[in-house]
């Protein structure tokens, strides 16, 4: 051992890792040192994952599925008329208003200004929709119900598929995040696709109805999930797991296969994904390294 | 009939990068055909057909043959090289000064040159620069970020006819971001021909368009003869990102040109201190920590002047910055500087600054020390490695850090002799070092096996499950499309 070492040192220095002064005496160009990647980093921000807890988090994005349940099987429940005017007057009204309900609920800044600034801009709107619901009525008159409906089925699989299923679109008090490009997208698409269904209706009434109500669901919806689930998980699970039954005793109602349909989706979006998730995080793999581009510690404010 | 023209171009010095035009531009445009990009595929057959001169060896079925005459040809070992990149001159940088003095100083040790790229504006056709190297300007327009566009098969008759008429021992590629080096190499590969790729840049692993880079350059270098990387960082990253053998990569940096980089004659007085900064300005060159470091540096030190050269998106907000803080007088915008007078930028100056993100191996760097100023620099990539500790002083790409560095700069730049760190570093870095390694690493790899098309597939395989069939799918379309091509040419010229 001694001798090997006296050896190296007396016919060769040691490899230094620099680019100047040509060539290391004693060292090739492809020499690879005991220090070669010595400065790798795997894995450094790899979160390990839970199973339960992935599986609780799932439910945020099976409740929204079903809560678009509902909505088309409102719109499909009004097309065939089985659903009235009055009905639906009804429903939008008492939506608003256990939104209201809960936003109070949940809220930790509550301040009077902000809820008559909601409130008048709640009436704009609603006034805004009234008035403009003979227009909706006769939008797609020349267009045949089979391009409609096709056009509104990829509109919703759309909004399902770009959906920001973490957070909610319109900004909610307090949250950080600003909506990103597909959740605008997405929520273009669910507007879009409610007046399309509306259009299809015989009266300027169930239109108006229909409208305020898809546009109320859409747009605030995720805001009040959003809110619940800030305030209290076990509220937020219970009202999942009320949802999902309610959603899929109409759907068994309406039609068995849509039913199977609708559970084979919750169970794979509930159990399957979790699990496969969690199969295949061992592949990941991370490198970091002195190559990696430096990350500006300050925002870049124009 | 499709022709090229060669024009013959005057240089006056060795060391004298640009090659000037003679007085015959409105010649040249009535002599140049501008071959549109669209009908690529049958143009470049078509004007490969012209190109190829009645000789025994275009009808050649095997390569080992052709070696083996143009081995022979060739005398002690000198070879004929073809450099292939989308990024040569009239555009200037980093990857186009390196193959251009490259190719300079292997002409000057014996060897043959050519050089392949596409064309730049009307600049298409057979050019010679300085000391008779030749360069293909390849009547391909570029698409996007001066790459050609990918056609995969549609440079295979170019390149066959090029490989073919110039007697060609060895391709080597330059820049995995250059669509024309990965299918010159493939195409080169397929003929059977040595293959040499040198990597100049770092990239990342989590990005998508650096994922997709790294999938094209797995596929070029599963079946490459040896690889060079301008720095030790550069070498880990491309072995990381390639999956080659480590002992395959060879570490040989870029130099400077010491001729053209010369210190000011007589030292600049210390009042004003001068700092000098030249790079583009975007956002991977660190411009937006140039824009928090410049006012705290001018606050805190008032006879400290900054002279910026360069352009690019973020001089707005460089322009803002001084407008903000009214630093007129005191930073200098001096807009894009051509390459002949960046000496003449940089000898103004005391104290060279360099804030970008993310390097290989940084040039601007060398040019600075060897024009004597002390350098500042990001600790990023591959900067630790270019210069001794003394010759630069390292920060982390932060501001208040950089502001530290520039304070412990300002504190010892009365120690630097700028006569002295030039004469070190014409010592340290030379293109004729740089040439000899590379001609090491091209004996080495001509001196590795030829191998047939099904002893290569294989290498093609490990890299993925799905990638590697689809590359192996590639590779035989290619060599059969080869045979096709010699068929063809071959009946062309009976007929």
């Amino acid at each position: 051992m001694e001798n090997s070492i006296t050896r190296r040192t007396s016919t060769q220095r040691r490899w230094r890792k620099v680019a100047y002064g040509g060539m290391q005496p004693g060292f090739d160009d492809n020499h690879t040192d005991e220090t070669f990647l010595e400065e790798m980093v795997m894995n450094a921000n790899v979160v390990k994952r839970d199973m339960l807890k992935v599986m609780l988090d799932s439910v945020s994005i099976s409740q929204y599925l079903c809560i678009v349940a509902l909505v088309v099987l409102v719109w499909t429940y009004t097309l065939s008329s089985t659903i009235t005017e009055k009905f639906l007057l009804v429903l939008d009204v008492t939506l608003l208003g256990s939104g209201f309900f809960v936003l109070l609920l949940t809220a930790k800044m509550l301040s009077f200004n902000l809820l008559l600034n909601y409130a008048i801009k709640i009436s704009f709107f609603t006034t805004g929709l009234y008035v403009l619901s003979p227009i909706y009525h006769t939008l797609t008159r020349s267009i045949s119900s089979d391009s409609i409906l096709a056009l509104t089925t990829s509109l919703v699989i759309l909004h399902l598929f770009l959906h920001n299923y973490s957070g909610s679109t319109v900004k909610a008090p307090g949250a950080l995040e600003s909506p990103t490009l597909t959740s605008n997208i997405s929520l273009n698409a669910s507007i879009v696709a409610s007046l399309l269904i509306a259009s299809r209706l015989p009266s300027r009434l169930l239109v108006f109805g229909v409208i305020l109500f898809s546009l109320q669901v859409f747009l605030f919806a995720p805001l009040v999930t959003y809110c619940l689930k800030k305030y209290s998980f076990r509220l937020h699970l219970w009202f999942s797991f009320v949802l999902m039954g309610t959603t899929l005793g109409c759907v068994y109602k309406l039609h068995k296969l849509l039913f199977v349909f609708l559970l084979g989706m919750l169970v794979f979006v509930n159990l399957v994904c979790p699990y496969w998730l969690i199969r295949i995080q061992e592949y990941k793999f991370e490198i970091n390294g002195p190559w990696d581009e430096a990350k500006l510690c300050f925002n870049i404010t124009d | 009939m499709l022709d090229f023209h060669v024009l013959i171009l005057n240089a006056p010095s060795a060391t004298h990068i640009e090659s000037h035009d003679t007085k015959m531009t409105c010649f040249d445009h009535r002599m140049l055909l501008i071959l549109p990009s669209f009908f690529s595929i049958s143009l470049a057959i078509g004007a490969s057909v012209s190109l190829s001169l009645p000789h025994p060896l275009s009808c050649s079925h095997h390569p080992r043959p052709l070696l083996a005459i143009s081995v022979m040809e060739c005398n002690e070992g000198r070879h004929r090289i073809l450099m292939v990149s989308d990024f040569f001159y009239p555009n200037f940088g980093g990857v186009e000064n390196h193959i251009y003095l490259l190719s300079q100083c292997l002409l000057k040790l014996g060897h043959k040159v050519v050089v392949m790229t596409h064309a730049y504006a009307n600049r298409s056709g057979v050019r010679y620069m300085t000391n008779g190297l030749k360069v293909y300007y390849v009547p391909w327009k570029p698409f996007l970020m001066q790459n050609t566009l990918p056609t995969f098969y549609g440079t295979l008759p170019i390149v066959r006819t090029i490989l073919i008429r110039e007697k060609i021992s060895l391709v080597h590629g330059h820049q995995a971001f250059s669509t024309l080096c990965h299918e010159a190499l493939m195409h080169a590969r397929t003929m059977g021909y040595k293959v040499l790729f040198t990597d100049h840049s770092l990239y990342g692993f989590a990005d998508v368009g650096s994922i997709h880079m790294n999938k094209i350059l797995q596929f070029t270098l599963a079946d490459v003869s040896q690889a060079i990387c301008v720095s030790h960082t550069s070498k880990e990253n491309t072995v990381l990102r390639s999956g080659l053998p480590p002992e395959k990569v060879f570490v040989i940096p870029n130099a400077v040109d010491t001729t053209m980089f010369k210190p000011a004659p007589e030292r600049l007085s210390m009042d004003p201190i001068v700092i000098v900064v030249i790079s583009r300005l975007v956002y991977r060159k660190g411009a937006d920590l140039l824009v928090e470091v410049i006012p705290e540096v001018c606050h805190l030190y008032p006879n400290v002047r900054f002279i910026i050269g360069g352009d690019g998106p973020k001089r707005v907000r460089l322009e803002e910055m001084r407008e903000k803080h009214s630093l007129q007088d005191r930073v200098d915008m001096l807009g894009a500087v051509p390459h002949a007078k960046v000496q003449s930028v940089l000898t103004s100056g005391h104290i060279f600054l360099n804030s970008s993100l993310t390097e290989a191996f940084c040039i601007a760097i060398l040019e600075a020390a060897s024009c004597g100023l002390l350098t500042v620099s990001t600790c990023v990539g591959g900067v630790p490695e270019v210069l001794p500790d003394d010759m630069i002083v390292l920060a982390k790409p932060d501001p208040s850090d950089m502001v530290h560095a520039i304070n412990k700069a300002i504190r010892i730049l009365p120690q630097i002799d700028p006569q002295e760190m030039h004469r070190r570093m014409k010592g340290m870095y030379s293109w004729h070092d740089v040439a000899k390694r590379t001609e090491i690493v091209y004996d080495r790899a001509l001196g590795c096996s030829n191998q047939t098309l099904l002893e290569r597939l294989p290498r093609y395989l490990t890299c993925g499950a799905w990638a590697g069939k689809l590359f192996c799918l590639v590779m035989i379309i290619d060599f059969i499309l080869w045979r096709l091509l010699q068929l063809w040419q071959v009946e062309c010229k009976r007929g």
